[in-house]
């Protein structure tokens, strides 16, 4: 058996979302937050148009690094927790590729992404496609936009082919090859070493 | 006590809606980087556009709750905004006030505890996203416009006092 999302999902999704007596939410070694997404596709949004042109470059940067670095932490805390080692590692017959395959479906599970991986070459190359992520709602004429799938697909694989936590991060980038936002049929997300 | 709280799950697109709103759950990593990214770059007034998208999306997220449980005295508008920040993950809030404004006790806060959690003590203040939250409580519990109130702290969590502290007065 490997690791089945939809399964995944349909166990994950059913958890309790909602603060604490302190109004905090402590999950998977973090504290979560459960917003509407509209906060992080109008911030990223409104970042890129008022940016001088000179400084697009930077804003996107910035944006995919913030993902990035919280994919990396958040996706460490998923695997390690409770959670995932009661429902998803009884299915990890494969490996580093099924603990990609159940992040990633938990990433679904979390509202990011209806993704998965469609290629894993051994700490090399990975494929992701994603259906529907929540940034394909950001519209820029002819800019992909999906800087939360990106940087976390690249921020996953880190943890699984990197340097051992928390030394790991960057060692792979991600790339955006194909988004809804820009008229594509689906997102596509290419990792590969820096 | 909490308020009534329906996440609902779409089968097809696996988003997340509360009251047809799409919701997205995050880490206090993302939050913390997203505040400094915006510190960062406030010569292009990146900390106005955050505490006005926190504002926008808190003002979408509580005006389909009060109109699909429907709320409409401001009274009880401004305490299911309380209590909603709880449910969020946001942290503990005690508020005071009327449609002129008012004052806000943070007891508890996702984004300041976040924020030392990540970075340590900070030198300054860092709950823009709640001064928009607030702006976005306040105009839709007292029927206002977007940007009718200002909202800024005066004491922080994140800077080590033992309570935040936020004061909302209308334009």
């Amino acid at each position: 058996m490997t690791v089945m999302r939809d399964k995944v999902v349909k166990a994950l999704v059913e958890l309790d979302v909602k603060g604490d007596e302190n109004g905090l939410m402590p999950g998977y070694n973090v504290l979560v937050n459960f917003l509407p997404t509209s906060f992080w596709t109008l911030f990223a949004e409104r970042m890129i148009n008022s940016a001088p042109a000179e400084k697009k470059e930077q804003v996107r940067t910035g944006l995919y690094q913030c993902a990035q670095e919280c994919g990396y932490h958040t996706g460490w805390g998923i695997i390690n927790s409770d959670e995932f080692q009661s429902v998803v590692m009884p299915m990890v017959t494969e490996g580093a590729k099924d603990v990609l395959r159940g992040a990633f479906a938990v990433f679904t599970a979390w509202g990011w992404a209806k993704s998965g991986v469609v290629q894993i070459k051994d700490g090399e190359r990975m494929v992701i496609r994603a259906q529907d992520y929540y940034e394909q709602d950001i519209k820029i004429p002819n800019e992909k936009m999906a800087f939360m799938v990106s940087a976390v697909s690249g921020a996953f694989f880190d943890l699984a082919y990197g340097s051992e936590y928390p030394n790991g991060l960057g060692t792979f980038k991600c790339d955006q090859t194909k988004g809804i936002e820009v008229g594509d049929d689906f997102g596509e997300f290419i990792v590969s070493k820096k | 006590m909490s308020i009534p709280f329906e996440i609902k799950f779409d089968e097809n697109t696996y988003r997340h809606h509360v009251d047809g709103v799409t919701m997205v759950m995050h880490c206090h990593h993302y939050m913390s980087l997203t505040v400094k990214l915006a510190d960062a770059m406030e010569d292009m007034g990146a900390v106005k556009i955050l505490r006005e998208s926190a504002e926008d999306s808190i003002r979408e997220l509580l005006e389909a709750y009060f109109k699909a449980h429907g709320i409409s005295s401001s009274a009880e508008r401004l305490n299911i905004g309380r209590e909603m920040y709880s449910v969020l993950g946001l942290g503990k809030m005690e508020v005071f006030g009327n449609d002129g404004g008012g004052e806000v006790k943070l007891v508890r806060s996702h984004v300041d505890e976040g924020w030392v959690q990540k970075f340590g003590k900070s030198s300054k203040f860092v709950n823009h996203f709640t001064c928009g939250y607030l702006a976005a409580m306040f105009a839709v519990s007292f029927s206002r416009a977007a940007r009718t109130y200002n909202v800024y702290e005066t004491a922080s969590l994140a800077m080590g006092e033992p309570e935040g502290k936020i004061i909302v007065k209308a334009n």
